[in-house]
């Protein structure tokens, strides 16, 4: 009993910490995404959103997030403006 | 019955993968089958004190690959176990003395004549590990519940599928309960969550398995000892036998009896 109330005050257990933390460094891991190509993923998400918006380009964020049966890309950024018409690709 | 070629393997050094290939390969000798256990740690040899044969080594296996001797030459014949043989690594080569293709031949050979090959592979993910895995038609995968271990484990398993070593098992080794218990370590739940490979067996954390290596006696020769239960278990396993993995944990009764009464 005494054990159960330390427990409860403690820490959150370090093998669960473990568990999670290695759920994420193995979906990169098996992604196979290294720094670089995340930021030259981002770096060409934040080249088309241009085309269509202004947009706050140090705000940009792009992770890569472990669901339990999902992989999902998220994104964030924020936006100044919208433009009426995309701007054409290569000027 | 045609034989079976294992591989064990982990990526990271140190998790246990020549205790492991000592045990199992002693406990399915014991099963009454012929087993070759090959140390493919070459540079690095190991698995002769282990099995407590190191003064017997004349030949190796890059002698038998070079030519320099029969394939029988260089089979040292266990203590115990009259239908137990090791051909040990080339202490003084290196890693690029042999070729994986030649590693498939040599396995292939021996095969005509054993029904388990046993490899013991090196740590690593390059040339060694190449060699080791050539012949080999399952892998058995090593690790321990840590973070550094698994890793390592997940890398070789996409390794292995890879080079289209696609029968893979996974043991945990150094399980530590009392750990486990205070919820400072992964359980083996989590870790085959993580891995998503078959669970081959867990085998405790146990200091019997210094006192086995000190004097180079596999600890399935002991009865009563935990993790020796286990490595059995393994073998079993291995022979197509069905045991519950919760066996495994030999002192899992006792122990929950002693938990009770103290708590
Ligand atoms: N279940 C275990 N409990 C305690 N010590 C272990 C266990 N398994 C392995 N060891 C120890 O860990 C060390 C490394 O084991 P070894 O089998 O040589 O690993 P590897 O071949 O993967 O490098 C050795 O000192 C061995 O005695
Ligand atoms: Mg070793």
């Amino acid at each position: 009993m005494f054990r159960a109330i330390q427990r409860f005050f403690r820490e959150r257990n370090s093998g669960k910490v473990a568990h999670q933390r290695m759920q994420v460094v193995l979906m990169h891991d098996r992604l196979d995404i290294t720094p670089d190509v995340m930021e030259a993923l981002k770096n060409d998400i934040l080249g088309v959103l241009s085309r269509y918006m202004d947009i706050d380009q140090e705000s940009m964020s792009v992770d890569l997030e472990q669901g339990k049966d999902y992989t999902a890309l998220i994104s964030n950024v924020h936006i100044k403006r919208v433009y009426r018409r995309p701007m054409t690709a290569n000027p | 019955m045609a034989g079976k070629s294992i591989v064990v393997t982990s990526g990271k050094g140190g998790v246990g993968k020549t205790t492991t290939v000592a045990n199992i390969g002693t406990a399915l000798a014991k099963k009454g089958f012929r087993v070759v256990l090959v140390d493919a740690d070459i540079g690095l040899r190991n698995l002769d004190v282990v099995m407590g044969v190191e003064n017997r080594i004349v030949y190796n296996v890059v002698d038998i690959i070079e030519g320099n001797c029969r394939m029988e030459q260089a089979m040292i014949r266990d203590r115990k176990l009259t239908n137990l043989y090791l051909i040990p690594a080339a202490q003084t080569r290196e890693k690029d003395a042999v070729n994986p293709e030649q590693m498939k031949d040599l396995c292939a050979q021996l095969l005509e004549s054993f029904d388990y090959v046993i490899m013991d592979c090196p740590a690593g993910i390059e040339r060694g590990f190449k060699n080791a895995i050539a012949g080999a038609d399952t892998a058995i995968v090593v690790t321990t519940p840590e973070v550094s271990a698994i890793r390592d484990a997940d890398r070789v398993i996409g390794l292995l599928e890879s080079n289209l070593l696609t029968n893979i098992h996974l043991i945990v080794n150094r399980m530590n309960y009392r750990m486990l218990r205070k919820g400072d370590q992964m359980s083996t739940e989590d870790i085959v969550g993580l891995l998503s490979v078959p669970l081959l067996g867990v085998v405790p954390e146990s200091e019997e398995v210094l006192v086995s290596t000190n004097r180079g006696v596999p600890l399935v020769h002991n009865r009563g000892s935990h993790a020796g239960t286990a490595f059995q278990n393994i073998a079993a396993r291995l022979d197509g036998e069905n045991i519950p993995i919760e066996s495994d944990n030999h002192a899992g009764l006792m122990g929950k009896i002693k938990r009770f009464i103290w708590s």
